[in-house]
């Protein structure tokens, strides 16, 4: 119950926001999209049709409204309801997102123990050089790489057409290495501090092996924080999508977002922002709900109890 | 114990996420013998860099809109690649003796895309939507001459209520389509040599070959434009194979393309580039001013710098291949002079320069890469000019809308094959002069030219238009730009207008 109140109010606050930055931002929809020929009285004319010369709060309020019942208006430039429009690229970005998760979970948390486990002066330094790397690399560089390597050069998928399953495993990718690599440094470092814990000095002495130790208890320990960033990065693949999906072609939200930004297509930016506000919650709900089952005293400290 | 169960169940978990990993591998495996069986069909693929912003064509606005409609939608009359008006849904055009009466008649055998006939209701229809608007975006204010239009058997008679040279070109706006028709938005029907086929928002739009065509049919059974809004992916789907040509690239662009793969073809945009300044705000009211920029822009080297050569220097705001309008020696009427600026800055009162802005729209890199060499060669003769980058959307209303400006790089053209187009936004009461430009002088050449009947004599007014706008500086005129198409080598037939329109009957694929 407390989670769908904050999630509602959550999406109202981000949904106003929006709706209040666009009035202070220059750029008006009815010249936009009249372009250069139209006269001031066309702009006047669609401007009424479109509602935009009423107040801002009564503008705001009938959409609230709407989103009530269900309706997210019409499209400016499309005259489609928006509904309509995002139901495909929502879809499509849910994809990359989920894919690109998927990737960082199945690749980091191995890579992680692995890098603790077999570390030497030369391993540690030519992998804290690839990890710098892959962190500081921007997606929408390696997208323009991977789209020359694995679609030209390679052929495995064709830049630019319909993409198909391997070219979003390539823009998943994309979004993933950074977080991989960050990934990879916060598990790392969190198993190194939970290694000297007095209670795996306990473990090992009682005569344990080493590696179950560090399999049974010590990752668990350390996946509390792991996964509350892993939440986070969840929430943030949406920021890389938008840009990978320019770059390399995906017909997705993110790229639906900039240009309707650019058109000032209102109806259609702000359902996506819902839709971001929603994504971003959710996932910080389901990082939460994660970790209270991995570790049960986060969840009787979120009941209220003492422990 | 309870630790341990607790481990077990996390193994599980990691099971479970690698089960989804390798599932997606084998999916992405499998799925790359796919793409390779479907090229046999005649189809082009032809990347664009936006989205069609309406399909209903008296609807449309962009320019990129109208480009690739051109060949859906057909007016009574149609411009040629040669900047002529010749009939189309029309046979024929009269025009009386006084130049107020025009008769069309109706072609025999034209036909909409769904199968019916064209008659002169629907021509009807069309003209009265257009004249009258029963929305913003529909009203066509060049129509507005019209006193009356009606039909007589097969033929449309049009009374003007004024001679009017630019007629027939307003007529070639006026888009027939079937009378009653609502659905044009979401499945547009004309009568032009393509008809649509499917359109995926954001994504793609396919136009086929319309076998029923009055004139002659197209060369290639289909076509696909894909949408592509950033240039890195325009590039990347051209060198991919995913399309095999495209539009409005600059050299930059086309410098990544293999030449043994495209040939590049260079046409002109049919637009003046320009520095066009606010007349009305201080210090740019001042004549003197506005000739020192004019003296201080060397734009060879704007072409050289920005445009790695390609492009037609002008002097005022007409292009060459309006031959018939255009003056030559208008164009060397300010030879780069920095001394000259220097001196004029000197006489109209600022010794030391001024600052200034130059409000470009940021998705128009070419107006942006004009815009910085620009700004640099003012500051050789002392005016410091900074660049502002705005989005199109803020441009629009800042600048162009509400005129909040001092200058701006842009280009200004017309869709219409008119001089009038050109050349009527710079008079003092013209509701589009984001200028402000202000003169007596041209205000008067003006009303004479816009009423002239003769045609020799109006193109005699709109040339002392273009001197008038020269002489008195009212904007640093740079250049036409170059268009620069990619085109697959295999892909031939390409034709440009002087017009902003792609016409794709023409273009097939070598067997």
């Amino acid at each position: 119950m407390k989670i769908i109140l904050r999630l509602l109010l959550t999406m109202l606050l981000v949904s106003f926001l929006t709706f209040a930055a666009f009035e202070v931002v220059s750029g008006d929809p009815a010249q936009t999209m009249l372009g250069t020929e139209a006269t001031q009285e066309q702009v006047e004319q669609l401007r009424s049709e479109l509602g935009l010369d009423r107040p801002f709060i009564q503008r705001y309020f009938h959409w609230v409204s709407g989103i009530f019942t269900g309706d997210l208006g019409t499209s400016y430039s499309y005259k489609q309801p928006v509904s309509v429009l995002i139901g495909s690229k929502a879809l499509v970005s849910l994809m990359l997102c989920l894919l690109s998760f998927a990737m960082i979970v199945a690749v980091s948390i191995p890579l992680g123990l692995v890098s603790y486990r077999h570390s030497g002066k030369v391993l540690n330094l030519i992998r804290s050089i690839i990890n710098q790397l892959c962190m500081a690399v921007p997606p929408f560089f390696t997208g323009i790489l991977f789209s020359w390597i694995f679609g030209i050069g390679l052929k495995l998928f064709i830049p630019g057409s319909a993409p198909g399953f391997i070219h979003l495993f390539f823009a998943a990718l994309c979004i993933a290495i950074p977080r991989i690599a960050m990934t990879v440094r916060l598990l790392r470092s969190t198993v190194v501090s939970e290694m000297n814990k007095a209670y795996v000095r306990t473990a090992i002495s009682r005569g344990n092996d080493r590696s179950a130790v560090l399999r049974k208890h010590v990752l668990k320990n350390s996946l509390v924080g792991v996964i509350s960033f892993l939440g986070q990065t969840l929430a943030e693949l949406v920021g890389g999508a938008i840009v990978v999906e320019q770059v390399m072609g995906i017909p997705g939200l993110g790229r639906f977002l900039v240009t309707s930004i650019l058109h000032r297509d209102y109806p259609v930016i702000q359902a996506i922002v819902l839709i971001l506000a929603f994504w971003v919650v959710l996932s910080g709900v389901i990082a939460d709900l994660v970790n209270s089952a991995i570790d049960p005293r986060l969840k009787l400290a979120g009941e209220g109890r003492e422990l | 114990m309870i630790l341990f169960g607790y481990n077990t169940c996390m193994m599980r978990k990691h099971g479970f996420i690698a089960g989804i990993l390798f599932l997606f591998i084998v999916l992405s495996l499998t799925g790359c013998s796919k793409n390779t069986s479907e090229e046999q069909k005649d189809i082009i693929r032809i990347g664009i860099a936006q989205d069609f912003d309406s399909l209903d064509p008296h609807h449309m606005q962009a320019a990129g809109t109208k480009e690739i409609l051109f060949n859906v939608f057909e007016g009574l009359v149609k411009p040629t690649s040669e900047g002529e008006i010749v009939p189309a849904v029309a046979s024929s055009v009269e025009k009386s003796e006084d130049g107020l009466t025009y008769t069309f008649t109706l072609r025999d055998g034209v036909r909409f895309h769904d199968g019916k006939d064209v008659t002169v209701n629907d021509v009807l229809y069309s003209f009265r939507r257009r004249m009258d608007g029963n929305d913003s975006a529909a009203k066509l204010a060049s129509l507005s001459v019209i006193e009356s239009i009606e039909s007589q058997g097969n033929r449309i008679v049009i009374k003007l209520s004024q001679p009017s040279n630019e007629f027939l070109a307003a007529v070639m706006n006026v888009y027939i389509i079937p009378e009653g028709y609502s659905d044009l938005e979401s499945f547009p029907i004309g009568t032009g040599p393509y008809m649509f086929k499917e359109r995926v928002f954001q994504d793609s739009l396919e136009l086929v070959r319309f076998d029923e065509y009055w004139g002659p049919s197209g060369k290639t059974e289909s076509f696909i434009f894909r949408i592509l809004e950033s240039s890195d992916a325009l590039i990347l789907a051209l060198q991919s194979g995913a399309v095999d040509l495209v539009v409005h690239l600059s050299s930059d662009q086309t410098k990544q393309l293999d030449s043994k793969q495209f040939d590049i073809v260079t046409g002109s945009m049919n637009l003046v580039q320009a520095l066009y300044i606010n007349n009305a705000v201080k210090p740019f009211d001042n004549v003197l001013v506005r000739q020192a920029m004019c003296f201080a822009v060397d734009r060879k080297a704007v072409i050289d710098l920005a445009f790695d050569g390609y492009g037609i220097i002008l002097g005022t705001s007409m292009f060459p291949s309006f031959a018939k309008y255009y003056v030559d020696e208008l164009t060397d009427y300010y030879q780069y002079n920095p001394q000259k600026a220097r001196d004029l800055l000197k006489q109209a009162g600022y010794p030391n320069g001024f600052s200034m802005t130059i409000t470009v729209p940021s998705n128009y890199t070419p107006h942006v890469n004009a815009a910085t060499v620009i700004a640099e060669m003012l500051r050789e003769v002392g005016i410091d000019a900074s660049i502002q980058l705005v989005d199109w959307s803020t441009w629009l209303d800042q600048v162009y809308s509400k005129r909040n400006f001092q200058t701006t790089v842009t280009g200004v053209s017309s869709d219409n094959m008119t001089a009038r187009k050109l050349l009527e936004r710079f008079g003092s009461k013209t509701g589009n002069n984001f200028t402000n430009y202000s003169n007596a002088d041209y205000d008067s050449i003006l009303a004479r030219a816009l009423t002239e009947a003769d045609d020799a004599a109006q193109t005699k007014l709109y040339k002392e238009l273009e001197k008038n706008l020269t002489e008195n500086a009212a904007n640093v005129y740079i250049q036409d730009m170059a268009d620069l198409v990619a085109v697959r080598q295999n892909v031939k037939g390409l034709v440009f207008y002087p017009l902003y329109v792609l016409d794709i009957s023409t273009i097939y694929r070598e067997k």
